[in-house]
């Protein structure tokens, strides 16, 4: 079996697999343990969607973790809390534009593994460079011509680009080719049951995303109609038949953010990349805990909710509000937000 | 009348955003630019464009976003596009300026993200580019703001993340990059441009308290001292207003 960074480029083999795919009007729900066992096979190349920590798929990847899929293959752009499972044998390298948690830090389990040489890094992007590689893949081109990168110590760090001549300028070009991961995982607000998904707020790189991988696992905050779906498609960033899943997971990006949905839960992030994955014991003592020892992604919630002593239901509300209170809709997507009157106190306090 | 106090990050926020006028276009990258940016936009540059590669350009934020893809960026953004079309933008030509934060800056404007020690070696495995690169690669002036020690100005960076001047003169535009690379840099110590000739590091001007001897202590290679180097104006108490009322009221990032 080919390894993933092989298929990653292969033209031949994304588009051979897509001319498979049934673009049938078929019910694609299932529940995410069963879209995760199915599609998620050790040794897959595993795209980050969202922006990691803001419209991530982070109840799936819990769930890759409670699975232990094994030897994946990281393209981080950007990677966030998806990255811990190289200690646990779950990621075998990565392709790296940027993990951390920006102002919250770096993420502990990343920099010990890559230190180790633990977690390998099959290559240096930049996020530009990535995102033109998987709208490559989108646009149906086999490369794009490029002015990142140049110059800099990625292109020694990176096999997969190479610098090249403009046939019309004689300038240097920085070459990405298409990028084809194995399995995209996207977490949106609204889906219907073939697989359309419409997401609010940022897009990042999820429509080059769910063209560009062999497979694609939708979840969402809420199966609509899908009359609602094509009545008002000018949000919707999937097509189904792209899609192979689709499973229904409120607060699927808990604890990062959902936009006009809730917050990210920033001290918890602060304290789990901080402190609590500060070392490997502590990591291992973390995910026993709040991995191995819960069946699924409520019970983890109810589980944050304990540490800070509230009830689950107070807990996620806050982050709701938070949410509206961010959001310049006064209706947020429940309708809420007219409700609140915030002051940045509200967000701020939480912040800290 | 008392004297006006300010401390460092204050000052760095207060001196970035001097640095944006009105109508100015800012890819703004994590961090401090996130204060100073904001800063610009509720003071003096009313009219400024910000991009963020979240894909948010053209918001009014009315709080201090943590991340470049908190939604506080999107806050009344007229726009949302996807990653690779903010990049394009900067291509395009639409991004004036680029502002970062970085490990270390060497004497070349160079930005090192990646590692500290030798790559594949190294001693601290630190985030990667993001869209670091691109922005220096792209925009058509990039400020930098980081820590003024000798170990985060050395005279060569560990690892050219995020290209400056490179190895010197006419070197960025044989490697095919376009714009016109690092234009400022700003520490705790003082404000730096860039020598036309030899593209080194140039002190402008000093932060009061410190002078350019003091700062070259705290400089891993030769600093250039421009001739008509002076001290920084201090912040003044309506930058300060602003910046403690309107922009970070709760210290998170300026303390």
């Amino acid at each position: 079996m080919a390894h993933a960074n092989d298929r990653l480029f292969d033209h031949e083999m994304a588009r051979e697999w897509k001319l498979k795919k049934s673009r049938a009007l078929n019910d694609k729900r299932m529940p995410l343990k069963d879209a995760v066992a199915q599609y998620v096979e050790d040794g897959d190349s595993l795209v980050e969607t969202g922006f990691a920590y803001a419209r991530g798929p982070l109840a799936a990847y819990w769930e890759i973790g409670r699975q232990k899929k094994q030897d994946l293959v990281g393209i981080y752009t950007p990677g966030g809390l998806n990255n811990i499972w190289h200690e646990f044998g779950g990621i075998e390298g990565a392709h790296v534009a940027y993990v951390g948690v920006e102002m919250r830090g770096l993420i502990a389990p990343f920099r010990r593994g890559v230190e180790a040489g633990t977690l390998k890094v099959f290559a240096e992007w930049s996020h530009g460079g990535l995102a033109l590689g998987l709208r490559a893949a989108e646009q149906g081109v086999n490369y794009v011509a490029s002015k990142s990168m140049l110059g800099s110590d990625i292109i020694n760090n990176n096999p997969f680009i190479k610098v090249a001549e403009d046939p019309w300028t004689g300038e240097p070009v920085c070459l990405i080719p298409a990028i084809y991961p194995d399995i995209a995982i996207i977490h949106v607000h609204h889906a219907d049951i073939y697989g359309n998904g419409r997401a609010w707020g940022l897009q990042v790189n999820d429509t080059a995303i769910a063209l560009a991988a062999r497979k694609v696992v939708v979840t969402c905050e809420r199966i609509v109609d899908t009359l609602d779906m094509r009545a008002n498609p000018y949000q919707n960033i999937i097509p189904w038949y792209c899609v192979d899943a689709v499973c229904e997971v409120p607060y699927g990006a808990w604890p990062g953010d959902m936009p006009l949905m809730y917050y990210f839960d920033r001290p918890l992030q602060e304290r789990v990349v901080r402190v609590e994955w500060k070392t490997p014991e502590a990591t291992k003592d973390w995910v026993d805990k709040y991995i191995y020892g819960t069946e699924n992604h409520y019970q983890m919630i109810e589980l944050a909710a304990q540490e800070e002593g509230i009830d689950t239901l107070e807990y996620v509300k806050r982050l709701e509000r938070l949410a509206c209170a961010a959001a310049y809709s006064n209706l947020g997507v429940w309708g809420t937000g007219a409700d609140i009157d915030w002051t940045y106190e509200e967000v701020a306090k939480r912040a800290i | 009348m008392s004297e006006v106090t300010y401390t460092p990050r204050e000052l760095l926020a207060v001196i970035a955003s001097r640095l944006i006028q009105d109508g100015d276009s800012v890819f703004v990258g994590t961090g401090l630019p996130l204060v100073g940016a904001l800063l610009a936009h509720k003071s003096h540059a009313p009219q400024m464009m910000s991009i963020y590669e979240g894909g948010s350009i053209g918001p009014e934020p009315k709080v201090l976003p943590w991340s470049v893809a908190d939604p506080l960026t999107f806050y009344k953004a007229p726009i949302i596009l996807s990653m690779s079309s903010v990049f394009g933008h900067a291509r395009a030509g639409y991004a004036d300026v680029g502002f970062l934060g970085g490990a270390q800056v060497d004497m070349y404007g160079n930005i090192n993200a990646t590692c500290i020690g030798p790559y594949g070696k190294c001693s601290v495995r630190l985030t990667g580019s993001g869209g670091a690169n691109d922005m220096a690669s792209l925009c058509q002036r990039l400020i930098f703001m980081g820590l003024h020690l000798p170990e985060r100005f050395p005279e060569k960076v560990d690892y050219i993340t995020t290209p400056g001047f490179l190895g010197g003169p006419g070197e960025r535009e044989k490697a095919g990059l376009i714009g016109g690379g690092p234009w400022r840099v700003i520490s705790h110590l003082g404000l730096m441009g860039f020598d036309e000739e030899s593209c080194r590091m140039k002190l402008l001007s000093y932060h009061p308290g410190v002078n350019p001897e003091i700062i070259q202590q705290f400089t891993g290679f030769e600093l250039l001292v421009d001739d008509d180097v002076v001290e920084t104006p201090k912040p003044t108490e309506e930058e300060l207003d602003v910046l403690r009322t309107q922009v970070d009221p709760n210290h998170l990032f300026c303390f």
